[in-house]
């Protein structure tokens, strides 16, 4: 393995109190600088170094979704449907006292961002999503359902395009002590099974139908080997969205902010400081 | 004791070797692997089998539902039990007919399951079982498209809804999470009275374990998983869960599956079996992807953290997939051998577990109808009547056997 710098992570946890004060939101904080919203992927938050590096100029607050945070899985029960989540999200940004932020979401976390950017037009001044999910193209299927069911390995072969990289082993080891063993696998999975509450089994919640909404600049990052959410899957998103462009990443898959967190931050910094 | 004769419908000319190139759910393809001549004959003969274990005694029938299964050709378990259900009521048997059953977390239309079971039961005069399982993950998840952390919910309001569909006088209407009605005002209502006895097929999981002993409702373990390695822990859990309970230690309030082989003797049973039941496994539950059995937020995050540190509940599911004949016998995930055999482990089984309802699976794999009918003959001939009587000495009263009007003989009028 190749040395890797380690994490800093985030500097503190702000917990705010949505949903009628039934669920306390945990919100993972670091940086100074202009706010940017950061919404994680159907794997749950992991702050890597692309958060770290996003800290160095901005204010990253980024959320958990409820179920998500260690400890308190059942906050998923209190949420029915998708548009509770929204709901929800819209509250929690509320609460935080931030005016205009940008967005940034990966994965489902970039359905999120810009399912929020359609309903509340004014809510955010900017977003960049990384190969989001939310449409289906009928020629162009998401094997979304079937990654949820594959092997570990199956998963990494479908979601990066080098699994061996150190950083990517890094998320995965696992610690040595049985107990914490357990409660690390327990939440690996609960976490899927949460975020799979609005994605199962297709990844579809009626976005595409939306998207004209988004009336604010969209930055579109995809990994050129993204065998998730094909390639395609960028112009279809930039076809429905007025102000968007695309950025490609080489030699990545679907998660461009773990695998090249550099080029990913090259893609989209000269985008937020537009702002 | 009640002992009921079980079969699934598995396709039962798989290729040899199956196994190492299909999984058997989801995903298996049916026009490469299936002759409708054979498909056709394979639902004959289920039935018929069937119809010979009611004339040759048993006290019941049992069947169990699966969707896009090659194991288990049987997406609606009613269609069968509707066909059982009139044959046995024109020949005068008087036998349970157990749906173990349909499946409540998978179920998105609940009042039709309700309506189905009280059509079986006004068909039969009383004579269904009404099983509630939660449901295998891969069906309800992966060929239904529930989302997974949403099924243990749809389970328990469906069948709050069920309940309260069969049993209230009144109209009502229903306003759940997931099943919304105006009006609901079944027609018809289930012959028995308040309703037909419900049996809850399951794996040993505590959470399930809770509900069906709060419910009064009959644990059926419903295991292929070798009884040897999971049985003990399994049954004392449950044993145990109703002691802390309240509930008392009545054995009909425990239902067993367990596939058997009847043979001669010994080794002419092994013989003769070891082919069919070595497919069975290798083939059927073996070729579950493990994941199939727990997708993501099926199963609740502290079952989870439990299982990745015991996985002991499943017995020898992991290795299923090139399991060998002797791990599968030793493991008695089935009791093969002469009739002395096959009723001394069944007799140890169920007296040490206090069991008081034998599911016994007659069919296994690609097990031809000839030796089917073997296995069913000598089973009623040798077997049941030893088991029939333990019991008898503590004199429990079965709260869970169907109680309509029956169809002996001179019942019908």
């Amino acid at each position: 393995m190749i040395s890797i710098t380690p994490i800093r992570g985030a500097a503190r946890t702000e917990r705010v109190k949505v949903w009628a004060g039934q669920i306390e939101l945990q919100i993972r904080v670091a940086g100074s600088g202009p706010a940017i919203v950061y919404f994680h992927g159907a794997n749950g938050l992991w702050w890597d170094r692309f958060l770290d590096q996003l800290a160095e100029t901005h204010t990253v607050y980024a959320v958990e979704m409820p179920g998500t945070s260690f400890g308190d899985p059942y906050a998923i029960h209190k949420l029915d449907t998708y548009w509770d989540l929204l709901l929800l999200y819209h509250e929690a940004i509320g609460a935080l006292g931030l005016v205009r932020p940008a967005v940034i979401g990966a994965c489902m976390g970039g359905m999120v961002a810009l399912d929020l950017a359609a309903c509340y037009p004014a809510l955010f001044s900017r977003a960049v999503v990384i190969d989001p999910l939310g449409l289906w193209l009928d020629d162009m299927p998401i094997a979304y359902a079937s990654l949820v069911a594959s092997t570990p390995e199956k998963v990494l072969q479908t979601l990066y395009d080098d699994p061996g990289l150190p950083q990517i082993q890094e998320m995965l080891a696992l610690p040595d002590d049985a107990d914490v063993r357990s409660q690390v696998i327990g939440a690996m999975v609960w976490t899927v099974g949460c975020t799979a509450k609005f994605l199962w089994p297709i990844p579809d919640q009626g976005l595409g139908k939306r998207l004209h909404r988004v009336v604010i600049p969209v930055q579109i990052i995809w990994g050129r080997n993204d065998k998730l959410v094909p390639l395609a899957y960028a112009d279809a998103f930039a076809a429905r969205i007025a102000n968007s462009q695309v950025a490609i990443i080489d030699q990545v898959g679907h998660v461009p902010q773990l695998e090249q967190p550099e080029q990913t931050l090259s893609a989209l910094m000269p985008f937020l400081s537009e702002a | 004791m009640k002992i009921l004769a079980f079969e699934q419908l598995p396709y039962r000319q798989l290729p040899e070797d199956f196994a190492g190139r299909y999984d058997s759910v989801v995903t298996t393809p049916y026009h490469e692997l299936v002759s409708r001549e054979h498909m056709h004959r394979n639902h004959v003969d289920f039935l018929d089998e069937m119809m010979l274990a009611a004339r040759l005694g048993f006290d019941g029938l049992a069947t169990t539902e699966h969707g896009q299964a090659s194991y288990d050709v049987l997406p609606n378990p009613n269609l069968q039990i509707a066909a059982l259900a009139y044959a046995t009521q024109s020949e005068m048997l008087d036998v349970a007919l157990a749906c173990i059953g349909r499946s409540l977390g998978k179920s998105r239309e609940p009042l039709r399951i309700a309506e189905e079971y009280a059509v079986l039961d006004q068909i039969s005069g009383g004579r269904l079982i009404a099983g509630f399982p939660v449901a295998l993950s891969y069906d309800a998840n992966q060929n239904q498209g529930v989302p997974p952390i949403e099924t243990r919910a749809r389970f328990t309001e469906n069948r709050a809804l069920i309940e309260k569909a069969w049993t209230s006088k009144e109209i009502f209407a229903f306003n759940g999470q997931y099943n919304k009605h105006a009006h609901v005002n079944l027609w018809p209502r289930p012959f028995q009275t308040p309703r037909p006895p419900v049996w809850t097929p399951a794996v040993g999981n505590p959470n399930t374990l809770a509900g069906i002993l709060d419910n009064d409702d009959v644990f059926l373990y419903l295991s292929w998983f070798g009884p040897k390695l999971t049985g003990k822990r399994i049954f004392d859990r449950y044993w145990d869960m109703a002691e802390e309970r309240g509930r008392d230690r009545n054995p009909y309030r425990l239902a067993f599956c367990q596939c058997v082989a009847v043979g001669e003797t010994d080794e002419s049973a092994h013989r003769e079996y070891r082919p069919h039941v070595e497919a069975a496994f290798r083939s059927g539950l073996g070729s579950i992807p493990l994941s199939g059995l727990g997708l993501p937020g099926y199963i609740d995050i502290r079952g989870v953290e439990f299982i990745a540190k015991d996985p002991g509940d499943f017995g020898l599911v992991p290795k299923m997939r090139t399991a060998t004949y002797d791990e599968l016998v030793d493991a008695q995930c089935c009791i093969v051998g002469g009739p002395e055999t096959v009723r001394d482990q069944l007799l140890d089984l169920v007296r040490n577990f206090r069991i008081g309802n034998l599911v016994l699976m007659v069919q296994h794999g690609s097990m031809p109808r000839a030796l089917v009918e073997k296995n069913i003959a000598l089973l009623a001939e040798h077997v049941l009547p030893a088991l029939r009587e333990v019991w008898k000495d503590e004199a429990w009263v079965h709260h869970w056997w169907p109680k309509g009007r029956g169809n002996e003989r001179g019942a019908r009028s």
